[in-house]
């Protein structure tokens, strides 16, 4: 079965990529699961003392309550897995460009953009401001 | 027969479908929707004008526009999408109808369910699944009852009835673009466990109860159905080709008329008919498709944008119908040029996807290379004889200046360009020859505009450049002198810099006029900062960083082609350092500041300026008293890009 991250790990990158995660609204929620087997997922959620991580199982889709879901293939995970805090998100970024990682947006634009997600979508590869609707 | 018609002859021999005949073997492609028509899906006047410049583009089939065919507007794709699920529409439908049909062609109507990419006016979409989007900007996902598929089912075939009523010969259901009905017949989006999913026969139902359904309303006319030979879409669970094709077989068993081979989802992570897209990439698709369906009529056109290539496959069976849309939306006088020999003078398109930008963001789309397009209706768009007729001087011979300089000519005046240059092209030319894309398309632009300046008795003035001293040299010679002397880069900012004079310029660089090192820094991650450094690393090898002082790169490029360049600095390995600037220039190198002070020196054999450019306003002041109208275009006015460019020097050359 394709292993998620450690907590503490996705902790330590939200905590490295400070500059995305402080415009987050209170509550805005990324949710990352293994493809094949999305029983659990690893959350990076933000209270009003900064990022919390922790696991939780994955309901489906609509149950989630993320605002966006990352989905990895098992060699995407490994290669989350093995990157520097640094580099995650060039790590997502080429994941989501080859489509190893899909990125499912479960709030609507209004809703993203009103929450904060305009600089970390960007680092995801979407140029989030360039569609009107 | 014309010349071209016989150097075409596959192209041009006529075709038949149902119990239609048709004079060629070209299909006008619905090409997307043309976002011209009214919030609640009337056509317009300015929709009426553009479809009858298409109705004359010499096609043997034109397919209208897609209109949705449900009263909630669950299935409206785009902001003025037009609406066919009631009577109330007819009248207009009739219109197009006969404008199509009054110029000889068959007359299709597609008709669009959005599915995934619907329900703009409203708070969701539906989809055979819940499965949410992955781009920010669709609505999320209701999940369609058995009733509600059977009503949609309905629908499509009332709107299939209505078409034919309105006096279109055929009707056309689409799942390109990742529409309903792709989202039915993709493992990707439909995870049903009743008939309607699962297995590909499961999946396939929706497609043939809708094509039957149609059928029974519309018995005595054809029907078309574009369906995907790659989705591009299987990395994240969608089709793979073999689904794709088994899709295509069942559609053809279940007797549709006609196929559109097609490609791509809008949210596929990769591309299908961009700049980056080579012609002909997709052709093995329609061979598939002819030998999967081989008593089905197939129709093919995806990056195919030349009536050559398209004559070659119908030769070679590839296909049986050239589907043909933004090509003719770049030069709607693409196929009578190929008719009478003429093609040297077509307008290619570039697959800049400036059309598909606009319609994202909700605007009516327009042309990079066709100016007049969704201007059809206003006289002030049309080329019409001159009734003074001028003696015209145009400085610059880049795409403003030669746009102008062929609409003058067009209208009786008497042009000359100049241009310090030893070529046509402007900077257009430095950044083809720079271009990681395709640079063919870009050089074909250049290609046009010698080929049609020269048709014209358009006078070039090379290696000529024009400043105070020339102009008094041509007083009175003149009545119009157009400046399109375009833009440089601007040095100002950086003229208290310590070693500023090191900096070379990246027009010069990407003209070839300057050769670099092994080690080079950009200044600028803007377009023309981004083009260089990425032909750099991959032509030259060379080792690049680029420095920007905005938050992001790419910030002037259109949004269409962000994304490439995101992906080519991260291919290739180029470091780019945003929110920094450099503060001091050496042989050895540059020095930069980040945005929080920290000060970094980077070794360089080559400092690039790449900044913000400075248009040619000085000519304007010094030409002001001697010449009797003195105007300006393009980049000389305010730099910006080739569409604009474009469209300026048409609407001057206009009103000349």
């Amino acid at each position: 079965m394709s292993a998620l991250p450690e907590p503490g790990a996705w902790k330590s990158a939200a905590v490295c990529h400070q500059e995305l995660f402080a415009a987050l609204e209170p509550g805005a929620r990324i949710g990352l699961v293994a493809r094949e087997a999305p029983g659990t997922m690893l959350l990076w959620e933000t209270r009003g003392a900064g990022i919390e991580v922790r696991s939780a199982p994955f309901p489906g889709f609509s149950a989630s309550g993320v605002d966006i879901l990352l989905s990895a293939d098992a060699q995407a995970l490994a290669a989350i897995r093995a990157a520097d805090d640094a580099h995650l998100f060039a790590v997502l970024r080429a994941g989501i460009r080859s489509g190893a990682v899909i990125c499912y947006m479960l709030s609507r634009r209004c809703v993203l953009e009103a929450q904060g997600f305009e600089e970390l979508l960007e680092a995801l590869g979407f140029a989030f401001m360039g569609a009107c609707r | 027969m014309k010349p071209g018609e016989l150097k075409l002859p596959y192209l041009f021999q006529p075709g038949q479908l149902g119990r239609f005949k048709i004079k060629n073997r070209i299909k006008y492609g619905a090409c997307c929707v043309s976002n011209y028509n009214t919030r609640d899906g009337f056509i317009t006047e300015r929709e009426f004008a553009r479809m009858r410049v298409i109705a004359r583009t010499g096609c043997g089939m034109i397919t209208n526009q897609g209109a949705y065919p449900d009263p909630l507007g669950e299935g409206k794709a785009y902001f003025r999408q037009v609406a066919i699920f009631d009577d109330k529409f007819l009248p207009q439908f009739e219109r197009i109808a006969a404008d199509i049909k009054g110029e000889g062609a068959m007359a299709i109507q597609q008709i669009l369910h959005a599915g995934r990419y619907g329900g703009i006016d409203l708070g969701y979409c539906i989809q055979p699944s819940d499965v949410p989007q992955t781009l920010p900007h669709f609505r999320p996902p209701k999940v369609m009852t058995k009733v509600e598929i059977r009503d949609c089912i309905r629908q499509h075939a009332e709107a299939a009835n209505r078409a034919i009523r309105a006096g279109f010969d055929g009707t056309e259901i689409t799942s390109f673009m990742g529409y309903l009905l792709a989202n039915f017949n993709s493992r990707f989006t439909n995870q049903r466990s009743d008939e309607y999913g699962g297995s590909i026969e499961n999946r396939g139902r929706f497609m043939r109860e809708l094509i039957d359904g149609i059928k029974q309303a519309t018995p005595d006319n054809p029907l078309v159905v574009r369906l995907n030979g790659a989705e591009l879409m299987d990395k994240w669970g969608g089709n793979s080709e073999d689904e794709c094709f088994e899709l295509m077989r069942q559609a053809a068993d279940v007797g549709v008329d006609m196929i559109s081979v097609t490609v791509g989802w809008q949210e596929a992570p990769e591309s299908s008919i961009g700049r980056d897209i080579p012609p002909g990439y997709w052709n093995y698709l329609s061979e598939r498709a002819k030998r999967t369906c081989p008593d089905t009529v197939i129709t093919f056109g995806n990056r195919l944008p030349d009536p050559r290539m398209a004559d070659q496959c119908l030769r070679e069976g590839i296909f049986d119908f050239w589907e043909v849309c933004r090509p003719l939306l770049a030069d709607p006088d693409l196929i009578h040029k190929a008719a009478e020999d003429r093609l040297d003078e077509t307008r290619r398109c570039i697959g800049s996807l400036n059309c598909l930008s606009r319609l994202f963001r909700d605007l009516p789309y327009t042309c990079t290379m066709n100016p007049s397009l969704g201007h059809e209706v206003e006289p002030e768009y049309q080329v019409t004889p001159a009734t003074v007729k001028k003696k015209i001087m145009i400085i610059g011979a880049g795409p403003a200046g030669m746009e102008c300089a062929i609409t003058a000519a067009k209208r009786g005046h008497d042009v000359t360009v100049f241009d310090k240059a030893e070529r046509v092209g402007g900077s257009l030319y430095a950044y083809a020859m720079n271009d990681l894309a395709r640079p063919d398309d870009l050089l074909s632009v250049i290609s046009h505009y010698e080929v049609v300046a020269k048709k014209l008795g358009v006078a070039l003035r090379l290696n000529t450049e024009v400043h105070a001293k020339f102009m008094r040299s041509v007083l009175h010679q003149y009545d119009v002198c157009v400046v399109a002397a375009g833009a440089r880069i601007d040095r100002a900012p950086f003229e208290n810099m310590e070693g500023a004079d090191l900096m070379v310029d990246a027009l010069e660089v990407a003209h070839g006029r300057i050769k670099t090192g092994k080690r080079v820094v950009v200044i600028g991650g803007g377009k023309i900062g981004l083009t260089v450094a990425e032909a750099l690393r991959k032509n030259q090898g060379a080792e690049v960083t680029v420095v920007e002082k905005d938050k992001r790169i790419a910030g002037d490029v259109k949004p269409s082609f962000k994304w490439r360049h995101a992906s080519w600095v991260e291919e290739l390995g180029i470091t780019c350092l945003t929110l920094t600037r450099p503060v001091k220039l050496t042989k050895e190198g540059v020095t930069v500041r980040d945005g929080k002070g920290v000060e970094t020196f980077l070794p360089a054999d080559t400092v690039i300026l790449a900044g913000d450019s400075k248009p040619a306003h000085a000519l304007f002041h010094e030409f002001e008293w001697m010449v009797d109208e003195l105007h300006g275009i393009g980049d000389a006015l305010i730099p910006r890009g080739l569409e604009q460019a474009i469209q300026e020097g048409f609407r001057l050359g206009v009103r000349l």
